[in-house]
């Protein structure tokens, strides 16, 4: 098969000294974010971009390191899960529900054994699926025009705030304020400057990376800030590390039945691996909970939304990579390093650069081996690191945040406009107003605008050309089918609870 | 006043896509291009200014906002950002930034003490890492001293 062809291209590429350097790197990093209360993926991930910049990888390496650290938060989130009853991060939350039970009952090896051999096999089925996968979707998104993409972007727009709960009138007004600030500085057709407020620092525009490590890392202190700086409790003492195999094998369709909930999760748009693992552990506790004993330490429900959550983050790189509209809040950032280093996500990437598309790929199969490594017998590790304290842990993590910014290009005002997203990204989130339809707005909006004035320009004018192929037709109607959908989730729970917010991993 | 801050939200950015909408007029269309620089804002401006009317008339959501001794800290901690960059290039990275630092591990709730030893660790440290062994050029001594 042509694929595996590929696939083994893909090798030769990750396994150069430097890109096998970053993978490790990356899992590494990514596990310890994962376990750390407070660093989720996306913080991560928006903290590492400014960095890769700053030093000038190029796309591959670039992507291999990240996708290795969003990997490794995904692995590591469980870790504290299961011996804190604190989520290392958003995915994670499910895994406390079974996970710290059985900790409490001295079956912590185990749990972490189970969580950890769970997210390599969900994990490892997602990398397989985008190998499969991808190529066809993008194969399929070549036959698209300038008015079918405009018709993409807005369905992108509709679906990224997902089903669950919020408000959809905030998500659809975060996106707006991403479009909005997309057409700050010279537009790019006319040469017209617009809304520069006559600062030549923003004829560029304004640069989604500055943007987004505002909105997601300085408003997360901002957040931390408003919390009690309580101590945290103490961790359950692991007594062994080494896990018994005879309680990890009857969680194996826990674990296939999680990864294939959690791959469809992330492929749809607007989901993401929250909404994967939530969706995973509902599942299996509808089919496995016999005895009632989910909920009290089962290790099936710490198997299925491990496996769900990591198999939906591998799935969410299929829209992003294929064609280049991200359905997380994660794989919007990756997006926007790509962009930012010149590549344009899409069907002709795996065109143009097979080897960016099949070196990730290759990664991604090798990051999973480091990362059962990492997880089951070195897990010793993250688990002295992740006690650090926050008064101690955050202000580096600022401090590494300001150093990369600063070093994209030296510019003291991209610091000053990452301050002003962090207070921006603070009140949205207040407001309770997703930021990754804004990131996206920002990311794609130039694009969509070139794409509607592309499309215009070869009707001449007549605005009959949107809806004109089958393709944008048939987007349109799934753009309005879902807001159809989620106005009357909205109207209908109208007294949605938090933890049903699930949106953003 | 929970629902209140929604509604000034809303009240805020209607007055900004409103004057975003209007501006776009400025831009003339150039001669060769059918839609011209001006339509896509009134595109986003439009929808904008409707949800946000909307959001002011049927707010959502309860928001609670944190306490004054919060705010106060959360102040602080800005200040500490806004301060490093107007110093930072003044005084050179590893000083502003073991300052940066030292403040706002003082204000998570670090010891005086300790948040100076982590801020005098780090400081240089980062300096030393990534200038000297990532080779990022960052200034050591900045304009005031060098």
């Amino acid at each position: 098969m042509e694929v595996f062809s590929l696939i083994g291209n893909g090798f030769l590429i990750a396994l150069t000294p430097l890109n096998i350097g970053l993978l490790l790197l990356g899992c590494f990093v990514g596990t310890l974010l994962g376990a750390l209360p407070g660093l989720g993926p996306v913080n991560g991930v928006a903290v590492l971009i400014p960095l890769t910049f700053a030093f000038g990888f190029d796309p591959t390496s670039s992507l291999i390191l990240l996708c290795a650290v969003y990997f490794g938060c995904m692995y590591g989130g469980r870790i504290s899960s299961i011996l804190l009853n604190i989520p290392g991060d958003e995915p994670a939350i499910m895994t406390t529900l079974d996970g710290y039970p059985m900790a409490v009952q001295g079956q912590a090896a185990n749990a972490l054994a189970i969580s950890g051999v769970a997210s390599f096999v969900g994990a490892t089925i997602a990398v397989i699926g985008l190998s499969l996968f991808a190529p066809v979707l993008a194969r399929a998104a070549i036959h698209f025009g300038p008015a079918d993409y405009f018709a993409l972007y807005i369905l992108a727009f509709a679906t990224i705030g997902g089903i669950a709960g919020v408000d959809p009138r905030k998500t659809l007004l975060s996106a707006a304020i991403g479009l909005m600030m997309a057409t700050v500085g010279i537009d790019p057709i006319s040469g017209v400057p617009r809304y520069t407020m006559d600062s030549f620092h923003l004829y560029d525009g304004i640069q989604p990376i500055i943007a987004l490590v505002g909105l997601f890392a300085i408003s997360e202190i901002l957040l931390l800030l408003e919390k009690t700086a309580k101590d945290r409790p103490k961790a359950i003492k692991v007594d062994r590390w080494l896990p018994q195999w005879s309680a990890i094998w009857p969680t194996r369709w826990a674990m296939l039945r999680g990864s294939g909930i959690g791959f469809v999760a992330g492929v749809l748009p607007g989901a993401g691996a929250s909404l994967g693992s939530f969706m995973a552990y509902v599942f299996e506790k509808q089919k496995s909970n016999k005895n009632g004993t989910f909920g009290k330490g089962d290790p099936r429900g710490v198997a299925a939304p491990e496996a769900g959550n990591n198999s939906a983050a591998g799935g969410a790189l299929i829209p992003m990579l294929s064609l280049g509209v991200p359905g997380s809040g994660t794989t919007a950032v990756l997006l926007a390093m790509l962009i930012s280093l010149n590549v344009q996500p899409g069907p002709l990437l795996f065109e143009r650069q097979p080897d960016l598309v099949w070196g990730l790929v290759a990664s991604l199969y090798l990051a999973n081996i480091a990362l059962l490594v990492l997880n089951l017998p070195m897990i010793g590790i993250f688990t002295r690191l992740m006690m650090t304290p926050t008064w101690a842990l955050m202000p580096v993590v600022a401090a590494i945040t300001f150093v990369g910014v600063y070093g994209i290009s030296n510019s003291i005002f991209d610091l000053k406009l990452m301050v002003f997203f962090g207070v921006l990204g603070y009140i949205l989130r207040k407001l309770d107003i997703s930021l990754v339809p804004l990131v996206l707005g920002l990311l794609l909006g130039g694009d969509m605008e070139r794409n509607l004035r592309r499309a215009m320009s070869i009707s001449g004018g007549d605005w009959g050309i949107l809806i004109a192929s089958p393709i944008s037709i048939t987007l349109y109607a799934l753009t309005i089918g879902f807001l159809a959908l989620s106005v009357w989730l909205a109207v209908r729970d109208h007294k949605q609870t938090k933890a049903e917010r699930l949106t953003e991993g | 006043m929970t629902r209140m801050s929604v509604r000034l939200f809303g009240a805020a950015v209607f007055a900004i896509a409103a004057l975003y909408t209007l501006q776009s007029q400025q831009y003339l269309i150039t001669f060769g291009d059918v839609l011209g620089p001006s339509v896509f804002p009134v595109i986003v401006g439009i929808p904008m200014m409707i949800l946000s009317a909307s959001l002011v008339v049927f707010p959502t959501g309860d928001v609670a906002w944190p306490g004054r001794d919060r705010l106060w800290r959360q102040a602080a901690a800005l200040a500490a950002f806004v301060g490093y960059t107007l110093v930072m290039e003044e005084v050179g990275f590893p000083i502003a930034t073991a300052a940066l630092i030292a403040l706002i591990g003082f204000i998570m709730g670090g010891s005086p003490w300790r948040a100076l030893a982590l801020g005098a660790v780090f400081g240089p440290g980062l300096w030393a890492l990534f200038d000297q062994v990532l080779g990022l050029p960052l200034d050591f001594l900045g304009t005031l001293f060098g």
